[in-house]
């Protein structure tokens, strides 16, 4: 017969250590892949999520403005559209002159 | 595992390696899971805390400081997901899979009704003494590795060893 301090031995003994397992590391690996994509998922839903708000905040105020100020709206619609005319205006001619350059 | 090794893979696995840190868990899973099994009491949770405790690990590891070993650390994790999800288990559970348990154990070389009796004073002690007990007694860990990993001072750990120790040799001999 054993005494206790032997009996708790083995009880503790290495028999009873856990096997390696390798579907325990595939397990986590899985685990830590799906807690990843949760984590970008809903920081990129956060991020997007803000942008937007802050889009619909600026069309709204922009909105409000223009109600008010019409006239002179139309003439910074009229500056800006301007501008952008010229500025392609201008990106078209470089881009034909390239080519004449390089020949 | 040499620690270069070790270090190494730790390095890999906090650029994003899933290899390398299946290569970690590889070598600390039975620790983990082995001290987790005692502490918790029924295996199947156990398992599936030392998975959470190890998935917890891997987004954590940039705070690793590498102050006590890679193995600690995650016992440590291990240990306070184990006591915060004792926390929403009943008794009754608990006693319910500890036979079970121990069926599946049979194979490990001590007659059943030492693992029975051995597992039903673990589960009557403290939280804290059972898991040193489960740490020092159970998988090995020195004395200053459980007082790392539990954030206990070193005297109290050597208490509960000797403690703990005491109470499981009580319920062995009354067995």
């Amino acid at each position: 017969m054993m005494d206790a301090e032997a009996r708790l031995a083995a009880v503790f003994g290495a028999g009873a250590a856990p096997v390696r397992d390798p579907s325990f590391t595939l397990a986590v690996i899985r685990g830590a892949e799906a807690a990843r994509f949760k984590a970008a998922a809903a920081a990129s839903m956060l991020r997007w999520g803000g942008l937007a708000a802050v889009v619909a905040c600026l069309a709204l105020v922009l909105a409000g403005w223009t109600s008010v100020n019409w006239a002179g709206a139309q003439g910074g619609i009229l500056g800006a559209g301007a501008i952008f005319a010229l500025v392609a205006m201008a990106r078209l001619m470089t881009q034909r002159l390239a080519p004449a350059v390089v020949r | 595992m040499s620690p270069h090794d070790e270090a190494r893979l730790i390095a890999a696995a906090r650029k994003g390696d899933s290899r390398a840190y299946a290569a970690l868990v590889d070598v600390h899973q039975q620790a983990v899971r082995g001290f987790l099994r005692r502490f918790a009491g029924h295996w199947a949770d156990a398992d599936d805390l030392a998975q959470e405790a190890f998935v917890t690990a891997w987004a954590k590891l940039s705070r690793f400081e590498g102050r006590s070993s890679f193995r600690s650390w995650v016992s440590g994790i291990g240990f306070r997901i184990a006591r915060d999800a004792k926390r929403t288990h009943s008794r009754a559970q608990v006693r319910e899979s500890d036979w079970q348990s121990e069926q599946e154990n049979a194979e490990g070389g001590a007659p059943i009704e030492d693992q029975i009796a051995v597992q039903r004073a673990m589960l009557e002690l403290p939280d804290e003494q059972r898991a040193v007990v489960a740490l020092c007694l159970g998988e090995g860990f020195s004395h200053s590795e459980a007082a790392e990993i539990l954030k206990l001072p070193l005297g109290t750990v050597k208490s509960h060893v000797t403690r703990g120790r005491e109470r499981l040799l009580r319920a062995l001999e009354t067995e």
